[in-house]
């Protein structure tokens, strides 16, 4: 009950402040819609899929299955995918790291293995889309080969003859690219979540400042519940801020936000989780000097993480590297992959990291505070 | 029955001691002044009284029970005014003592109760909805003291509570001090203003150098004094210089100005008047009225401490 009332006291006195709801409501909705409409240009609405490049090892031996693989790699080729048969001595795997090709394919009797590069992300997405469909008729064709090869011809057959739906559908995959407005919409949104550091990092610091956190620790209520209720307070109001900003991009911007809101949510939440313990694990650590470091820290992840213009392919260089340790990056990402391919699995990564991040930062901000006599 | 018993009690921060092997019991019912220049150790004293700190060595019992072993008990029958004000200005005076009687467990209707109670004990009812940032220093400082009192506690203790406000609101303040003691408060009570010590504690203790060095009534305290006087000498114009002049005299311990009166604390077995009239007139000051005294707890505080309560 305590935990509730001083969470409640948090979100109360948070809604009351101008200044927050300014810079986290207003600022980013202005953002996205200067930057949207400045940057229209910038965005394309397709995708060229010319340069796209897929490199397979074929080690059919099945005649069938290799006119049925045949049959696929002419259909993509027709689109304007390269696909490049693996030469001896190469290793597939290490080519995708080296990011010269956006996907590699094994392809064997048994079915089809594939490797996505984490680069190319776009790309690779559009790539897996076409081989998905045709690894499942492919799969499923080589498992009947080995109990009955008519069952196997029939599907061969079936599928040949519509060879060029597998490209077909996923181009329709591949057209569905963020606009401006729609890139911008869940780029401030995501930004936005991680200035939620900011708070985490005034939690204490502004009990201290009123003097308010003397008449806290004087009452019965442990220094546990009021941990709890301060941590858990900020984040509810950040994560309300952070859905208020989703749903004027959606409804007022008409942002495209995908069909699967209740993932791209709980991204969007564990960002928030992981601001939040930032900031506090910073106030503990840093003081007074916290905030600086948190608004510095904001900002370099804002512009390194896609903010303010898209990242697209991060690459090999540095900048890829240092742009890849940006929580926003992680986020857009998961929700790119998310919002337009429908690749639910994206979220994982992004959430692992996001909850891992926000409870070692949790845990050390515990320790911290019992090791002080106040707060 | 003592309410607050320290038994011992050191604090030690690194190898500064705050407060040094320090006793001293308060009973029911007492207005108990503290009084201590500041880094005496008196703040120290409170903060681990309040649970605020950390003890390094001895004991504090509240009503019987060691606030070590017996936390929550201690915390819900104590309330504290902090010197600094502390409320949230963007809650109104209500939700301000709603919120911190609800840290005490209050809940539902009680806790409305006891919200529109404190805040008319303090005479901010008509002030309910309003925000204090529209407040008044003194009206301030009367939410500051609803805030400590909503859960009734049995202990309350006010670390300058008059600080900076009007002689108004500090008067209604004082009232309130005496109104709580009457309901059945026991409080203690410091401040840097004398006076408010003398006129409304019923037991004094000074602190210094993180030691009890004297603890008594008023009467008890200045009975310890028989060797001091002061000596007031009303002046038409004020003169910083004058006053260093003054202070090479014999027997003279300290000198203050205050609102054109020179107050002078001086040994009482030294005949110097004549010495110190003289010097006012050699510096050209024009005196006014003369007048020698008895010892006030101001004195009391300085021949003890050799330091003025102020510094």
């Amino acid at each position: 009950m305590n935990i509730l009332i001083i969470a409640l006291k948090e979100i109360k006195t948070t809604l009351r402040d101008k200044r927050t709801f300014t810079f986290m409501l207003l600022f980013p909705i202005i953002l996205m819609l200067i930057l949207g409409t400045a940057l229209s240009n910038a965005f394309s609405s397709t995708t060229p899929v010319g340069d796209l490049k897929l490199l397979y090892k074929s080690d059919i031996a099945d005649k069938q299955l290799t006119q049925f693989w045949q049959s696929f790699s002419q259909a993509i080729e027709k689109e304007g995918i390269v696909s490049v048969p693996i030469e001896k001595g190469v290793d597939g795997k290490q080519e995708i790291s080296a990011n010269h090709y956006a996907a590699y394919a094994e392809v064997g009797d048994q079915g089809i293995a594939y490797y996505g590069s984490s680069k190319k992300t776009i790309e690779s997405n559009i790539l897996q889309g076409m081989l998905t469909a045709f690894a499942d008729k492919y799969n499923l064709a080589a498992a009947a080969m080995a109990t009955d090869p008519s069952l196997a011809e029939g599907i061969i057959r079936d599928a040949n003859d519509s060879a060029a739906k597998y490209v077909k559908e996923t181009s329709l995959i591949a057209d569905k690219q963020p606009g401006s407005i729609d890139y911008y919409a869940m780029a401030m949104t995501t930004m936005i979540a991680l200035y939620a550091s900011i708070s985490g990092t005034l939690l204490f610091w502004v009990e201290k400042k009123r003097n308010t956190i003397v008449r806290m620790i004087a009452s019965p209520v442990s220094k546990g519940e009021i941990f709890a209720g301060k941590v858990i307070g900020c984040t509810v109001i950040n994560i309300l801020l952070v859905f208020a900003v989703m749903l004027v991009s959606k409804f007022v911007f008409q942002a495209d936000w995908g069909n699967h809101l209740g993932i791209v949510l709980v991204v969007l939440v564990t960002e928030v989780m992981l601001a939040v313990s930032l900031g506090l694990v910073l106030s503990y650590w840093k003081g007074d000097s916290a905030r600086s470091i948190v608004m510095i820290f904001t900002q370099i992840s804002s512009f390194i993480g896609g903010a303010y213009f898209p990242l697209g392919n991060s690459g090999e260089s540095f900048m890829g590297f240092i742009s890849d340790l940006s929580p926003l990056r992680w986020a857009n990402q998961a929700l790119t992959k998310i919002i337009y391919n429908g690749d639910l699995g994206a979220a994982w990564p992004a959430i692992g990291l996001n909850v891992g991040i926000a409870a070692a930062c949790l845990f050390i901000a515990v320790v911290s505070m019992r090791k002080k006599e106040a707060f | 029955m003592n309410v607050l018993e320290i038994r011992n009690l050191t604090k030690k921060f690194d190898d500064f001691v705050a407060v040094d092997n320090m006793s001293l019991s308060v009973s029911e019912g007492e207005i108990f002044g503290f009084l201590g220049a500041n880094g005496a150790g008196k703040s120290t004293t409170i903060s681990m009284v309040a649970s605020l700190l950390r003890t390094t060595k001895g004991e504090i019992l509240l009503l019987g029970k060691n606030i070590a072993s017996h936390g929550k008990f201690a915390k819900s029958n104590i309330g504290i005014v902090p010197q600094d004000i502390a409320i949230y200005e963007n809650m109104t005076a209500y939700e301000n003592v709603s919120f911190f009687a609800g840290l005490y467990g209050l809940r539902g209707a009680l806790l409305k109760e006891r919200t529109i109670e404190a805040l008319e004990f303090v005479g901010l009812s008509d002030k309910g909805k309003a925000y204090p940032s529209t407040f008044s220093g003194g009206m301030k400082r009367r939410l500051n003291i609803a805030c400590a009192i909503a859960h009734r506690p049995k202990l309350i203790i006010m670390d300058e509570p008059t600080v900076g406000i009007d002689p108004q609101s500090r008067n209604y303040i004082l009232n309130s001090v005496r109104k709580l003691n009457e309901m059945g408060c026991t409080i203690i009570y410091t401040s840097h203003y004398m006076e408010e010590v003398e006129e409304i504690c019923t037991r004094i203790a000074i602190v210094d150098h993180g030691k009890i060095i004297a603890e008594g009534t008023k009467e008890q305290l200045k009975a310890i004094i028989t060797d001091a006087k002061d000596i007031w000498i009303g002046v038409k114009s004020e003169r910083p210089s004058a006053i260093d002049n003054l202070k090479q005299i014999p027997g003279v311990i300290s000198v203050r100005l205050e609102d054109n009166v020179v107050k002078i604390a001086s040994k009482g077995e030294i005949n110097n008047l004549n010495q110190i009239v003289q010097q006012l007139i050699k510096d050209q000051i024009e005196i006014r009225s003369v007048e020698e005294q008895a010892p006030n707890l101001e004195t009391v505080f300085l021949t003890l401490t050799g330091r003025n309560l102020r510094d």
